[in-house]
């Protein structure tokens, strides 16, 4: 590993994530994200993920970062199915070829994140494990969930959360000591999202709402908004981008009500599609019924939209109060807000988009945010790794006892396996992956510079 | 390091927002921490004799059960003619009509707009159908063994049980489901009394104890408790009693059932309900408390 500066030293980072492009949404954004702006701080940085349909093997993305999709069978919402030992041949194989000396999984939902936490931890790797989402308590389901999270997370060495409300949910979720969870927000790129208001028809008033059209981001209530408002403001108009199965309750209220020429539905959205379709209205609206981070609002302010949304997770936190219009997630107080909104903008007392923009751009960046992770890293680096039998207990002691006993179990068999695996190929032999982004980062100054923002990718054989 | 860096300005207090950046390490841990937990927002403090006043109705449901299947049991062994049956059935029944009718002032009758004419007129259709239909009903099951009809009836009736309505608002519960359960297995049973005039009693005696007798119930349990109690009691003795002259050992047990459920299982709940640990916080999924339909209607 080479000093990449005098204070800092660079880390061969592995990002393991099921959820990767072409994959759409806020994990993958933020993963992609990342890994750019820590190659660009002189880290090494690669991906791994399942194979999506042909798209299979190894790929490399803009800068050289090189992306592993591999073929493990897809079982639920893109999740792969684990049985917690059959990825650890490959997943050793990348660790061991590409010196990876911390292992970062993202998504709680991902069992591969999971499977990959494990196997680092049997190879003596640092972990770091980031957590996109909000979970409950009450059904059993969740209580199980939350079961698998604490063994997974118990001897994990550092855990970053998006806001501070998902912080408190996984400290509680996985029964953590509070000092090992760090609070590192999402971002958005303000380049991407610039306001645009000759774009929009001030004639008359346009509410959007971009969301994937699911009951946990709340369409019902957005179903109830539609005809209060839009027999109260006759210049009233709807834009809805996002899809999903609640699709056909806003399709029915549009019919029952007469609405077709002031509510459009646009279906899905390309990422980069979303800010041609923001720009073109006044007010956003976000009725999620829980959230950890919601890039959503962050995107529309930073297009220098009103925002009005829900009081939910993590939301108080993302927005100052003069940019946001927090209401209960009720159709009452969700419609008293926008009417609220829509007053101001009448009377001209909403701040000028430019403005926000301006204000907004400052809040969330990617570099921040790998500046934040990179002193993750750090920490966990100068960490000792828990050894076998400090593993062991600290499993049996933090995970009760049944479960403890049972994943303590899973822990020795595993070690077993990577000792066959070892005995089988040793890491001697094994050959050390080339760097795609060359000596201290040359290949990506040379060919790649000039091209930002795109993903830019060619196939190499696997 | 993260953990090195103390706070600069000791004055300038912790924020709960993303959007600022703060003079603390990203893993810092202030004391309002968690200050929003919330814990068991919803348990309910239970009273012992209101949970006893409130199983009274899986007792009773039990009872209704047990005084069918010992009815049958008489018509099957002949020491109950069909006719004796049908008259006592009806008698009660018209006594509980008067009954549902009268204990409530009218009120409830107010409410529904039912006339008595519909009632007389629902009665007379069941009762044609139900008797020119019950010489198909004595010979429905005939190619079936009986081992399989007991079997069957066994099974619809614990269904009956447990889908039961007894006030509990859960997804399981499924009234309708659990008055066509209890036909069907009056239906199976009927098929093996030995005429066609006692299958048609047993089925009307079966809509009579429980579709009914649980609508009488409901309606004594909301109006006058006390009688309500001292309903379920005599209730409950009658099917003992019924049992005892059957099998002393079924009936020993039946009473051993009957405590347990109306006296230990409230004692357990209001016992483990001091080991509820639920928490509650802003990460929830917050519930939509209004009704959203009526913007489809």
């Amino acid at each position: 590993m080479a000093a990449g500066g005098p204070a800092r030293r660079a880390h061969n980072v592995c990002m393991v994530s099921d959820f990767f492009y072409p994959n759409m949404g806020g994990v993958e954004s933020h993963i992609y994200q990342l890994s750019q702006c820590l190659i660009e701080r002189g880290h090494k940085v690669l991906v791994v993920t399942h194979a999506y349909g042909t798209r299979k093997g190894i790929r490399y993305l803009t800068n050289g970062l090189k992306v592993y999709y591999l073929p493990l069978k897809v079982m639920y919402n893109q999740s792969t199915a684990t049985t917690l030992f059959h990825s650890l041949p490959l997943l050793r194989y990348i660790f061991v070829r590409e010196r990876v000396t911390i292992v970062h999984a993202h998504s709680s939902f991902s069992a591969m994140a999971h499977d990959a936490l494990f196997h680092a931890k049997t190879m003596g790797l640092r972990t770091v494990f980031t957590d996109h989402s909000l979970f409950g308590f009450a059904d059993v389901s969740s209580v199980l969930t939350n079961k698998l999270l604490t063994v997974s997370l118990c001897d994990t060495n550092h855990i970053i959360c998006v806001s501070y409300t998902s912080k408190e949910n996984t400290v509680l979720r996985a029964a953590l000591d509070p000092q090992i969870v760090s609070v590192i927000p999402n971002a958005v790129d303000p380049t991407d999202f610039t306001p645009d208001p000759s774009r929009r028809d001030d004639s008359i008033t346009t509410i959007v709402v971009v969301s994937r059209l699911v009951y946990r981001k709340g369409i019902d209530l957005l179903s109830g908004i539609i005809p209060e408002l839009c027999q109260k403001y006759p210049d009233l108009h709807f834009l809805v981008g996002g899809e999903g199965p609640k699709r056909i309750v806003l399709e029915e209220v549009r019919e029952r009500y007469q609405l077709h020429d002031r509510v459009r539905l646009l279906g899905a959205l390309e990422h980069q599609d979303v800010r041609n379709v923001l720009v073109q209205g006044h007010i956003f609206l976000n009725t999620s019924l829980t959230e950890a981070f919601c890039m959503a609002i962050v995107e529309a302010a930073s297009c220098g939209l009103q925002v009005v949304s829900t009081r939910v997770g993590g939301i108080p936190e993302v927005l100052p109060e003069n940019l946001i219009l927090l209401c209960e997630p009720s159709v009452k107080s969700l419609c008293d807000g926008l009417e609220k909104a829509i007053a101001q903008l009448r009377s001209g007392t909403l701040p000028s988009p430019e403005t926000v923009h301006n204000k907004v751009k400052t809040f969330y960046t990617w570099r921040n945010v790998a500046e934040r992770t990179e002193k993750v890293y750090e920490r966990v680096a100068d960490e000792v790794v828990l050894s076998m039998d400090e593993r062991l207990n600290r499993l049996i002691s933090h995970c009760g006892p049944v479960t403890g006993y049972i994943f303590a179990l899973f822990a020795v068999l595993n070690f077993l396996f990577l000792v066959f695996l070892r005995w089988m190929t040793p890491d001697s032999i094994i050959d050390v992956a080339i760097d795609a982004t060359g000596p201290k980062g040359a290949w990506t100054k040379q060919y790649f510079l000039g091209k930002k923002g795109r993903v830019k990718e060619e196939i190499l054989n696997s | 390091m993260v953990c090195a860096q103390v706070e600069t300005s000791p004055r300038r207090r912790w924020q709960k927002v993303l959007y600022e950046r703060q003079p603390f390490p990203d893993n810092y841990v202030d004391q309002r921490f968690l200050e929003e937990l919330r814990k068991n927002i919803h348990a309910r403090q239970y009273q012992y004799w209101a949970v006893v006043f409130e199983s009274g109705a899986v007792a009773q449901q039990l009872c209704s059960v047990c005084v069918f299947v010992v009815t049958w049991w008489y018509m099957d062994a002949g020491m109950l003619s069909p006719q004796r049956l049908f008259g006592a059935g009806l008698v009660s029944s018209l006594l509980g009509y008067i009954l549902f009718n009268v204990i409530d002032a009218g009120v409830g009758r107010q409410e529904s707009g039912r006339t008595w004419w519909a009632d007389l007129k629902s009665t007379l259709v069941f009762i044609a159908f139900t008797y020119g239909f019950s010489p198909v009903l004595k010979t429905l099951t005939e190619s079936i063994s009986t081992d399989t009809i007991y079997a069957m009836s066994a099974f619809m009736l614990l269904g009956h049980l447990i889908f039961f309505d007894y006030g509990a608002n859960a997804a399981i519960v499924s009234s309708t489901l659990s008055l066509n359960m209890a036909i069907f297995a009056s239906v199976c049973l009927a098929s093996r009394l030995p005429r066609s005039l006692h299958a048609f009693v047993m089925v009307t005696f079966a809509m009579q104890i429980f579709a009914l007798w649980p609508m009488l119930q409901k309606k004594l349990k909301a109006q006058t408790p006390r009688c309500y109690v001292a309903v379920t009691m005599l209730f409950a003795l009658a099917a003992l009693v019924g049992l005892m002259t059957i099998s002393s050992v079924g009936a020993v047990l039946f009473a051993l059932l009957l405590l347990c459920i109306s006296c230990l299982c409230p004692y357990c709940l209001i016992r483990l309900q001091l080991f509820k640990d639920n928490i509650h916080g802003p990460w929830d999924e917050a519930e939509i408390k209004e009704d959203l339909s009526r913007f489809l209607m």
